[in-house]
């Protein structure tokens, strides 16, 4: 009796495996490997922390059902928002792990620095932080930018600062990087092209504590409409209350307003305090926005951090989205997700909408929302795209 | 113009300030031990932390944390001392507690890391935003007028207790010689161990000043000790009068900087000094004495 219960137990639990190796889809045993190149240490690790929640949120909800009978798996390196250390890390990540497609980083010189080891292992790269023009001009046929670059950012922000604020006069804020640099670059040129005067340039390191001489500088130099800061959310912090204290920006009674980037996470006028009011900047997620897409991330993050999510949060659960959606369209390894990946269009997900270019550069402008800090520290979203 | 000037001078003396607190403790370790300790700034921040928990998470009163981040930094330089370093000069080999040093720091980072998360913290003290408003336009914070203050007292402390005490005696006797001193009665690990302390107590309490005007993450410190082995060097290796010169002077250098010149290129005036020191002055700015055995 014993035996034939035995030869029983056998027979169905065979008959399972078999009708599971028939409907991969169901079983899920194929995979579609997705490495992370984020900053988990150092002054950019608040973007490495975000990105996986983002991303860990989406491969849990995509691998409920499966897509496209594949199973998405991730696996992260400390890319730490620099070059060096992001070099090292995408090389253990595609040696070690050997992902079918990669994320990250969030820096441009760390993004910069992992573009041709990608390239050379034909593993595409799929960014959705870093702004410097170069990631895709020229680029190379593997990387892909979901965010709008320094160029379309710059000229955006700039025009609208002479346009609808009516601002003339303007001093740049920026650490001296790659994105920094061409960030401030692209506002000037916009700038002055259509009539505005930059009355100060001021590059810093990432190491400068200080900001207490450069608001003071900035104070002597009279009437400043508009402060474009390209900053991580730290030193933009202190430059934000620096600026407030020596009376220059609205949070400190004076008149300029500071414009900000997608850099800063959500949660930075909170930090900043008073000194934060009138502070206007773009970022890639509308909490407000009615699309289901948005709503429905907003409340399945909630319930699995308890928290509110950032635009961070936002464009990391985009790019396994994008991944998944040239899953669903056939992509099935590296090159395939390349080539499927670069046919993309009219994409929409929690961030905006994503169609590349032939560059491979996202094409469409309503990943950026314009948001002001009004006194109660909450934000007012402008509608200016 | 000269209210600009005016103001770039109190930004200096302000900064000038924490850089001293955080120097001194290097060179008081360099003026005892010839060692470099690579893990000062991760005291530094572990002071910041513990003025920031302090505060904002037991409530406690800001002026009053800094006193707590001192002693937090004294217990951790007895600690990491009586552990680590105690035990490998022991052993004989100097070079052996100096990469310890950067094995500590390393160590202190990422359990800051693993302990208080990447995310910078948003450390504002009551005083950070209250603003005195000066003459044309100049201001200071009351923050910084409490750095300003705290920290030229305890640098007169230190200063007296340095000349005028037999405990400060002694350890200038065993910074000068060790072996001798020891032949006078003087029990060099005793003095070492209390470098440490004064040294880690320095640190801590500096953190927690600066924490409210840096980036409070685990790193902190880091950007501050670059500077601070500029202005030991600048200074001349061990002494405490150097180190406090060549500490405001760095902090005015950096302030008119970034007024005349740009903040990118602070850091490039700062080391085309030290090694102009280097190359001219290679004792620093006032030399120690330092016995030499033949």
């Amino acid at each position: 009796m014993r035996r034939h219960s035995a030869i029983l137990c056998i027979g169905v639990l065979a008959s399972f495996a078999l009708f599971a190796a028939a409907k991969p889809g169901f079983a899920q045993d194929k995979v579609i490997k997705i490495g992370g190149l984020f900053a988990m240490s150092g002054p950019g690790s608040y973007f490495g922390v975000q990105d996986k929640q983002g991303i860990e949120l989406a491969i849990e909800q995509l691998n409920k059902s499966g897509v496209n009978g594949y199973r998405l798996e991730g696996q992260y390196e400390d890319s730490a928002c620099s070059p060096l250390p992001a070099t090292q890390a995408a090389k253990r990540l595609l040696e070690q792990y050997k992902p079918h497609v990669v994320l990250g980083e969030e820096c441009s010189d760390a993004t910069l620095a992992i573009m041709p080891l990608m390239e050379q292992a034909k593993v595409p790269l799929l960014n959705a932080g870093s702004s410097s023009i170069k990631i895709t001009d020229p680029g190379n046929p593997w990387t892909f930018r979901i965010m709008p670059n320094e160029v379309m950012q710059g000229v955006d922000i700039a025009t609208n600062a002479y346009k609808r604020l009516n601002a003339r006069t303007a001093v740049l804020l920026y650490e001296n990087t790659n994105a920094g640099i061409g960030n401030a670059k692209v506002f000037a040129d916009t700038f002055k092209s259509l009539g505005g005067e930059i009355l100060a340039d001021i590059g810093f390191g990432r190491d400068v504590n200080d900001f207490t001489a450069i608001a003071t500088r900035v104070a002597g130099l009279g009437k400043v409409d508009v402060i474009p800061t390209y900053t991580l959310e730290g030193q933009g912090l202190r430059i934000t209350q620096a600026l407030a204290q020596a009376g220059v920006t609205k949070g400190g009674g004076g008149q300029s307003i500071q414009l900000g980037t997608i850099w800063l996470p959500f949660g930075f006028e909170q930090k900043a305090g008073k000194a934060a009011l009138g502070y206007i900047r773009i970022v890639q997620f509308d909490p407000i926005d009615k699309r289901e897409v948005v709503q429905n991330f907003i409340r399945s993050f909630k319930a699995k951090y308890n928290q509110e999510p950032t635009h961070i949060n936002a464009h990391a659960f985009d790019q396994i989205l994008v991944v998944a959606d040239v899953i669903r369209r056939g992509g099935k390894d590296s090159q395939s997700i390349r080539d499927i990946m670069a046919m993309t269009k009219n994409f929409s997900g929690v961030t905006g909408s994503v169609e590349f270019d032939k560059s491979n550069q996202n094409v469409k402008m309503d990943t950026i929302h314009y948001m002001e800090t009004l006194p109660d520290l909450s934000w007012k979203a402008l509608g200016w795209n | 113009m000269l209210t600009v000037a005016l103001q770039q001078g109190i930004n200096g003396i302000v900064f000038g300030s924490l850089y001293v607190l955080v120097a001194l403790g290097l060179t008081l370790i360099y003026g005892v031990l010839v060692q470099i300790n690579f893990a000062h700034a991760d005291i530094v921040t572990i002071g910041a932390f513990a003025a920031y928990f302090f505060t904002f998470v037991f409530g406690g009163n800001y002026l009053a944390s800094i006193g707590i981040a001192l002693m937090v930094g004294a217990a951790l330089g007895w600690l990491v001392n009586a552990a680590i370093f105690a035990p490998l000069r022991e052993r004989g080999s100097e070079l052996l507690p100096l990469i310890a040093t950067i094995g500590v720091s390393i160590l202190l980072q990422n359990a800051m890391l693993l302990w208080f998360g990447p995310i910078p913290y948003a450390f504002d003290s009551p005083y950070s935003n209250k603003v005195i408003r000066l003459w044309g336009g100049m201001f200071i914070t009351w923050q910084n007028l409490i750095i300003i203050v705290v920290s030229a007292l305890t640098i007169a402390l230190l200063y007296a207790f340095m000349k005028f005490t037999m405990m400060g005696k002694a350890l200038r006797a065993v910074a000068q010689d060790r072996e001798t001193a020891g032949l006078m009665g003087i029990n060099p690990n005793q003095l070492i161990m209390l470098t440490f302390v004064i040294a880690s107590a320095l640190a801590g309490m500096g953190g927690a000043m600066l924490g409210p005007i840096l980036v409070l993450t685990p790193f902190a410190g880091t950007s501050v000790i670059v500077k601070a082995f500029a202005i030991v060097i600048i200074g001349g290796f061990g002494n405490v009068e150097g180190t406090i010169i060549a500490g405001l002077a760095v902090g005015l250098i950096e302030s008119f900087a970034t007024q005349l010149v740009n903040p990118g290129l602070t850091d490039i005036v700062v080391f085309t000094l030290l090694l102009l020191m280097l190359a001219v002055r290679p004792t620093g700015l006032i030399a120690e004495e330092r016995e030499e055995n033949v």
